[in-house]
């Protein structure tokens, strides 16, 4: 079966490149043809000018932080983190230097001779990135490495390792299927879809410019409406004749039920019916029956299901796309 | 109206119950331990101290040792040397199992190495006397290839056909265990090592064997114990002194009907298989701590 095909990714030195897919898109096969545990059929990877593709894992110079952690149960926190150097022969002095200097930068001074049981799941998290840093690696590879933690933590890790990435310098790919994390940290994302890169670059730019129906849906342009556009641009029911077919997404954030609505007449609007009604701390969210299809929308104050409802969605909030496109 | 008391006695009587019916299931394997087991060990025990008076005495310990002690050490060193054999071998098969990388030779080697679990002792003796005798197949390969003369060519129907009978039989048991053991180990944990720059070997010695040695332990004590029994294997691979207890054993029995001194070496090898049990006891407890 093949998993990935035609994938073509630069990384540049000191960046972090979030790989962003949803599960079985093959991020996680990416990461692992770049440690090595995965051969490619056909293609090269490159790290630092060197061809890496020929080599087996323990050569090509890359560090790995598991999604599960893999830390050595039988190993103390220290051992753990000095084994890198110990395979490359460093001197026990230095591996304990180098061990320290980890643990201080992770903020877990005191925690050397510690057993890795011992330990929380946020600890573990510090330690094997500690682990992956210890041996100062050309290119760090991250394969989720947030997903087996609680949110609270998550968040804080989150902030920790971007700004430790930035301080350090380190060039780092991760994988995730989270976009708030990817958006977040990297400074560039890759979103995979089946197998292929359907849009690489900058957080701002795949978020407010998706190149395709997909990517404006994964990162969270979830609704979805078929409508004609006119030659001067006027959006129009889907139903009318001319004009050229388009599907708008928009984020439902944007999309405000307001009876009072001063929409200007480029904004979309659409009427409908609540059909569900969600609580969602800082307002509703909404889903609103329309003679189009089904969207969300949000208000501050609530609405009785079945009520009769204007979603006003402001023009250049909505991401249009050509008709035929909406499906890859 | 039942009271407290009524549903206390109503409990206890269906406690008493269910603890008749436990013991009910139970009896018929206590009694078939008891009787083709226990009996038999407590009274060749005390065989093993009983004069033809019925009078307690060493003498039979004097006599076993004083005739065979020698043969007493020769079993051990055999037995220790097998069980270290029997775990480097164990441990490379396993290991490549784990951390083989091509998937043809894994899959050969897989499907070979649990031939011999299916070969009695008997049939491995048999075996080895084919393969390893001055005029066996192993000389006639080697003399063939030129590696060595026709003349030298010599038996090894000894102490090493032995040692080669029990690694042959038993390393596929311990391997059994010990590829289950590994392939149950998360596969990032050797992942992460090799990432980090270990070669395979150093993955096999530093990740996968420390993770794994309690069940290295006791398939090797199980084998320990095991080849301790044996006497098929050094009946006809070296029935000449020295050679094992068991052969003193049957020896004593079939020759002299002296079933005293049969019974006293009998407890010598327990003595032995005790050894084997502390170690697997030992671990069996630390396991239970750690959980």
């Amino acid at each position: 079966m093949r998993v990935l095909s035609d994938v073509s990714l630069d990384v540049a030195r000191g960046e972090l490149v979030a790989l962003l897919g949803s599960s079985g898109c093959g991020k996680t096969t990416l990461l692992r043809s770049i440690a090595g545990f995965v051969t490619p059929q056909s293609g090269r990877i490159r790290v630092a000018g060197r061809d890496i593709s020929g080599l087996p894992p323990e050569k090509r110079g890359t560090a790995m932080m598991f999604q599960s952690y893999a830390l050595w149960p039988h190993m103390s926190v220290a051992a753990n983190i000095g084994y890198g150097l110990r395979m490359r022969g460093v001197a026990r002095d230095a591996i304990a230097k180098r061990v320290d200097e980890l643990l201080a930068l992770m903020q877990m001074q005191g925690f050397a001779s510690r057993s890795v049981a011992q330990l929380s799941g946020g600890q573990r998290q510090r330690v094997a990135l500690a682990r992956a840093l210890a041996v100062d690696p050309a290119l760090l590879l991250l394969d989720e490495p947030m997903s087996n933690l609680d949110y609270k933590v998550r968040i804080e890790l989150r902030h920790e390792l971007r700004a430790l990435q930035k301080r350090i310098g380190i060039t780092a790919v991760y994988v995730t299927h989270d976009r708030e994390e990817a958006l977040t940290l990297a400074d560039r994302i890759a979103v995979l879809d089946a197998g292929r890169v359907v849009q690489y670059g900058s957080p701002e730019e795949i978020f407010h410019r998706p190149a395709s129906a997909f990517v404006a849906g994964f990162m969270g342009a979830d609704n979805a409406i078929e409508l004609t556009r006119d030659g001067d641009g006027r959006l129009r029911s889907s139903r009318t004749n001319g004009g050229e077919p388009v599907v708008a997404h928009f984020r439902s954030d944007v999309a405000r039920i307001d009876a009072s609505s001063s929409a200007s007449d480029a904004d979309l609007q659409l009427h409908g019916q609540v059909v569900q009604t969600l609580y969602v701390g800082q307002g509703y969210r909404y889903r609103v029956h329309t003679d189009g299809a089904d969207v969300w929308a949000h208000a501050s104050h609530r609405i009785d299901e079945g009520a009769p409802v204007a979603v006003v969605v402001p023009r250049d909030a909505l991401l249009l796309f050509p008709r035929a496109s909406s499906a890859s | 109206m039942a009271t407290l008391a009524d549903d206390t006695v109503v409990e206890m009587r269906r406690s008493g119950d269910s603890r008749f019916v436990a013991f009910a299931l139970l009896a018929p394997a206590l009694l078939v331990v008891g009787l083709f087991f226990v009996v038999p060990l407590v009274l060749s025990a005390v065989g093993a101290f009983r004069s033809t008076e019925g009078a307690f005495t060493l003498a039979h310990f004097a006599k076993a040792l004083d005739l065979y002690t020698r043969d007493l050490l020769f079993t051990i060193e055999i037995v220790v040397l097998s069980t270290l054999l029997i775990a480097a071998v164990a441990i490379a098969i396993a290991g490549y199992l784990t951390l083989g990388e091509h998937p043809r030779a894994v899959a050969i080697l897989r499907w070979l190495y649990r031939w011999p679990l299916f070969i009695p002792f008997v049939v491995a003796g048999q075996i080895m006397r084919t393969f390893l005798a001055k005029n066996g197949m192993l000389n006639h390969v080697l003399i063939g290839s030129g590696l060595i003369a026709p003349i030298s060519a010599q038996s090894m129907l000894d102490w090493r056909g032995i040692v080669v009978a029990f690694v042959w039989k038993q390393a596929p048991f311990v391997t059994l265990l010990l590829a289950g053991a590994m392939a149950a180990l998360e596969r990032q944990h050797i992942e992460a090592a090799r990432n980090l720059g270990a070669p395979r070997w150093r993955v096999l010695v530093d990740i996968v064997l420390p993770q794994v040695r309690g069940t290295l332990l006791v398939g090797l004590v199980l084998s320990f114990v095991a080849m301790l029994s044996v006497l098929s294997v050094p009946l006809m691979i070296n029935p000449n002194s020295p050679t094992m207890i068991t052969v003193d054993v049957a020896y004593r029995i079939n020759t002299f009907a002296d079933y005293a001194v049969a019974n006293a070496l009998c407890l010598l090898s327990l003595l032995l298989a005790a050894f084997g049990a502390a170690f697997y006891l030992r671990h069996a407890v630390r396991k239970v701590e750690d959980a």
